[in-house]
């Protein structure tokens, strides 16, 4: 959270400022929309011993960890490209000993960041894992991955998570404006937790657009400008995955990726092309465009369907009305301040 | 000389100034929100002004008729609800608050929800509200006393000032430290509390009322500032901007309300 007037800033700048070594990092986005070239930038800064969390590890979890940026996660979902035969830079990691892990479940992820949202030391969550080796296997966490507390209403055992303030959430939204309101709308998934646990916070958007565009649509923020650290305006930054309204799946760029990521030397491969190979997003579309003509990219630009305005306005708003009547009292300014003067409440 | 104020003016004016730019505000309705429009509008204008409905950033260009009306504003920010409103007190990004008192005590701690037995009434208060919490989390909390008193013992502890006085607040381990009540308005004077005892004492005195009016009302030996000023009065920009923006403030409840019903009588007979 910073006093700042405006927010709005570079990737590379934002990532320096906001993003060190050692930091709790946390994706916001959840399978959807990720912040691919947020991601990206720390990937080039070369962060180390970031503990990251996600709330359901796709190929920004894989370029993260492949980077060697992550040397503890937390998670639920772990991607695999090939199938049985393929691999994952999860996977490679854990084999070479770099890489500590915590799984949770879907909703029990979800609650740590809830808690954290909300100022919660921990949180009830669904018992059910209690039977299983979710509960059982600690990682890291330890003793600290799950703890039952007897519930004083019931007598039952209620299985509980502490709760998760990351250090800094990375989020890839719509539409933001330069003080840092972000516009989020799609599946909304955890995003909104991930970004408000977090200490710091950093937007990246397709566009930055005018405040009162913000102010007439407010049910559609999902994160006010108070919490907000940094806003970077990256058109295609979550490509290749999409956006709801600004662009689908790019199925065939996402491809490259999951050919690539199944071996070390691939996956370090694609991402000198297209991580290291590319000193911000506009490069990357550029050689996109360059290597794939700009059809690839045409081809899943979003058609316009759009959410019906919702009316915020109400009858009127002055005290006054348009013959400069006060619309209770029914008396003009010079009425009123004779009326103050003759009751002698006016204070010379 | 600036143009002649009303004493409805000048506590809003006072409440404004207690807002500084960039800070998350909490308020409620009546006198705090016109003076938060008013600091919005001329000397805050990046405050964020929030309400615990859960309407948040809002520019008020009506005063407002309670807690969650959206119609006193041209949009907002930030939409969310009741619940997160309290959390995000609860988490320290709430820099100031206002309450109203009913009673108060030496240690600024209040009581809005009943005077006489809790369980046998003389006079049921509308009760904590929002009140009790706020003040337990926001960074500090401004006390608007239009039509309560002071009082040795409260009839009922509703909302959390000092407690004891001293570090007891502190101690308390409830609360983040340093927070608690930094100022109460009176139709009287300005009284803040001493950064030590956490006594409260009178800091400012509103014109038209002498030191001895204000004892009247206190049940103990009230602490004056050797320092003791006298409120300073309003600029025309202030007083201009309470007039226009709610003239039912500048006039004050009684002479609002007539003026109200003598012109209903006026409508109604055509």
């Amino acid at each position: 959270m910073t006093n700042r007037i405006e927010k709005v800033m570079s990737a590379r700048d934002a990532i320096a400022e906001f993003v060190h070594d050692g930091d709790e990092l946390v994706i916001g986005n959840y399978t959807v929309g990720t912040c691919a070239e947020l991601a990206y930038e720390v990937i080039r800064q070369e962060k180390k011993n970031l503990t990251l969390y996600s709330q359901s590890g796709i190929f920004d979890v894989e370029v993260l960890v492949g980077a060697g940026c992550v040397s503890r996660l937390v998670t639920t979902y772990v991607l695999r490209a090939g199938g049985k035969k393929g691999g994952s830079a999860v996977e490679r990691a854990l084999w070479a000993g770099t890489l500590e892990m915590e799984d949770y479940t879907n909703f029990n992820y979800n609650a740590r960041l809830v808690a954290g949202m909300h100022g919660f030391s921990y949180i009830q969550v669904l018992e059910g894992v209690m039977a299983t080796d979710l509960f059982r296997k600690r990682g890291f966490m330890g003793d600290n991955k799950y703890r039952v507390i007897r519930c004083p209403y019931t007598g039952k055992d209620n299985l509980t998570v502490p709760a998760a303030n990351p250090d800094v959430c990375i989020v890839h939204v719509q539409r933001a404006d330069k003080y840092g309101n972000a516009q989020y709308w799609g599946a909304l998934g955890s995003v909104a937790a991930a970004a408000l646990a977090s200490k710091r916070v950093i937007v990246s958007c397709e566009e930055i657009v005018e405040h009162d565009i913000i102010r007439s649509s407010p049910h559609l923020t999902i994160i006010p400008a108070y919490r907000v650290d940094a806003v970077v305006e990256v058109p295609w930054g979550a490509h290749p995955t999409e956006v709801l309204g600004y662009y689908n799946l790019d199925m065939f760029m996402y491809g490259t990726f999951m050919m690539a990521d199944g071996t070390a030397d691939g996956l370090k491969a694609w991402m000198d092309e297209w991580v290291y190979g590319c000193r911000d997003r506009r490069a990357y579309i550029d050689h996109y465009v360059s290597k794939f003509g700009s059809k690839s990219l045409d081809a899943i630009r979003a058609k316009p369907y759009y959410s019906a305005p919702a009316n915020y306005g109400s009858a009127f708003t002055s005290r006054w009305d348009v013959n400069g009547l006060e619309r209770n009292m029914g008396l003009t300014m010079e009425e009123f301040e004779a009326t103050l003067k003759e009751r002698g409440k006016l204070y010379e | 000389m600036s143009k002649p104020y009303t004493l409805q003016e000048l506590l809003v004016i006072c409440v404004a100034r207690e807002i500084r730019d960039f800070e998350n505000v909490i308020l409620g309705v009546g006198l705090p929100t016109t003076a938060g429009a008013m600091a919005k509008a001329l000397y805050a204008p990046h405050a964020t002004l929030m309400m615990e409905s859960g309407i948040i950033d809002f520019e008020p260009l009506l005063p407002l008729n309670h807690i969650a009306d959206a119609h006193s504003c041209r949009g907002f920010s930030y939409a969310t609800d009741l619940f997160s409103a309290f959390t995000m007190t609860y988490r320290g990004f709430v820099d100031v608050c206002f309450l109203g008192v009913g009673q108060v005590d030496k240690y600024g701690n209040l009581n809005t929800t009943v005077i006489g037995d809790y369980y046998k009434p003389e006079m049921r208060l509308p009760g904590s509200g929002g009140a009790a919490d706020f003040i337990s989390y926001a960074k500090r909390t401004v006390l608007t006393m239009l039509g309560g008193n002071f009082v040795e013992k409260l009839d009922y502890f509703t909302s959390p000032g000092y407690l004891d006085g001293g570090n007891s607040r502190d101690e308390s381990g409830l609360f983040p430290k340093g927070s608690g009540p930094s100022m109460l308005l009176s139709t009287k004077g300005i009284f803040r509390f001493d950064p030590v005892t956490k006594e409260i004492y009178l800091a400012q005195i509103h014109p038209r009322v002498t030191v001895e009016d204000i004892k009247k009302d206190v049940p103990w030996e009230l602490k004056i500032s050797p320092d003791l000023s006298e409120t300073p009065r309003p600029t025309d920009e202030e007083i201009d901007f309470i007039r226009c923006f709610s003239p039912a403030a500048s006039a004050g409840r009684e002479l609002n309300m007539e003026l109200v019903i003598t012109n209903l009588f006026r409508q109604l007979q055509g």
